[in-house]
């Protein structure tokens, strides 16, 4: 049926090791980076990451809110599974 | 499990671990365990004026559940062994 | 082995026959297990929609999507190939077509 061999939702972390993922975690922080591994909890170890920190400002109604981004790059990074919400491969094709 | 023992293998190594409340602190890891509960000794917090009264403390035992990130030595970890061990450790979770 | 996606039931002499299976009724794994394959409206706590194909889930409701775009207050503000959603942040699944 489907083109891949994805049978449960964790395949499509595995078919990521190795290769550069982007994640959305908790507290408004993306982080871009090369994936090494991962666990059931979605703990992962990470390389040459860029990590991206919205910090919105101006929460009154009718003024536009200001967006603030705040990047910094880290070397080898383990991210704890509980702030992780999406994890995107590099897109298949 | 994997990931418990990159952390025992990176023991007297100096890491930084970034906690949920912001507050960063660099230190020498003494020990973790399955709940990644963390030991640190010979610490310094990243923003002392914002935490001056981390000054004084000099080792800390950090709960797991309370830390964002830890930044590791890349030069200690082997990313192809990481890959294997976890594409191991996935494959036998789906044979459960 | 038989086919297991539809069981039979229990034999059981009072009970009438069963209705045949509309979209209505049926447990919620029924649910989950029509809509893969599908498009679907994954709505999570943060209130953030994933529209996109349900291409599988688990006992978690971690979720897969495939060709998935992010809504945040009915813009558009994301794309992605696959997506991998942790089940925790998830409020519900809604099917965004036909089952």
């Amino acid at each position: 049926m489907e083109p891949s061999s994805i049978q449960e939702p964790f395949d499509l972390i595995r078919l990521s090791l190795s290769e550069r993922v982007f994640v959305k975690l908790r507290g408004d922080r993306e982080l871009t980076g090369i994936l090494h591994a991962y666990d059931g909890h979605m703990n992962l170890i990470m390389s040459d990451v860029e990590e991206t920190i919205m910090l919105v400002e101006g929460d009154q109604p009718g003024v536009a809110p200001t967006v603030n981004v705040a990047k910094r790059k880290l070397d080898m990074l383990f991210v704890r599974g509980d702030g992780v919400i999406l994890v995107s491969p590099p897109s298949r094709t | 499990m994997l990931i418990f023992s990159v952390f025992k293998t990176l023991t007297d190594q100096q890491v930084t671990v970034e906690l949920k409340n912001d507050l960063s602190i660099t230190g020498v890891l003494k020990s973790v365990d399955q709940f990644l509960n963390i030991r640190l000794d010979n610490i310094k917090v990243l923003d002392e004026a914002r935490h001056p009264h981390m000054m004084a403390v000099k080792n800390c035992f950090i709960r797991g559940s309370v830390v964002r990130y830890v930044q590791l030595p890349s030069e200690h970890v082997d990313t192809q062994l990481l890959e294997d061990a976890t594409r191991r450790e996935s494959l036998a979770a789906v044979k459960r | 082995m038989d086919d297991e996606s539809t069981p039979p039931p229990p034999p059981d002499e009072h009970a009438p026959p069963p209705p045949p299976p509309q979209t209505h009724t049926g447990s919620p794994t029924d649910f989950l297990k029509g809509v893969v394959g599908k498009r679907v409206i994954v709505r999570l706590t943060s209130g953030v929609d994933y529209c996109g194909v349900l291409q599988c889930l688990d006992g978690y409701m971690n979720i897969a999507l495939e060709q998935t775009e992010e809504h945040v207050n009915g813009a558009i503000t994301n794309r992605y190939g696959d997506a991998f959603i942790r089940g925790n942040n998830v409020l519900y699944i809604s099917a965004a077509e036909a089952i």
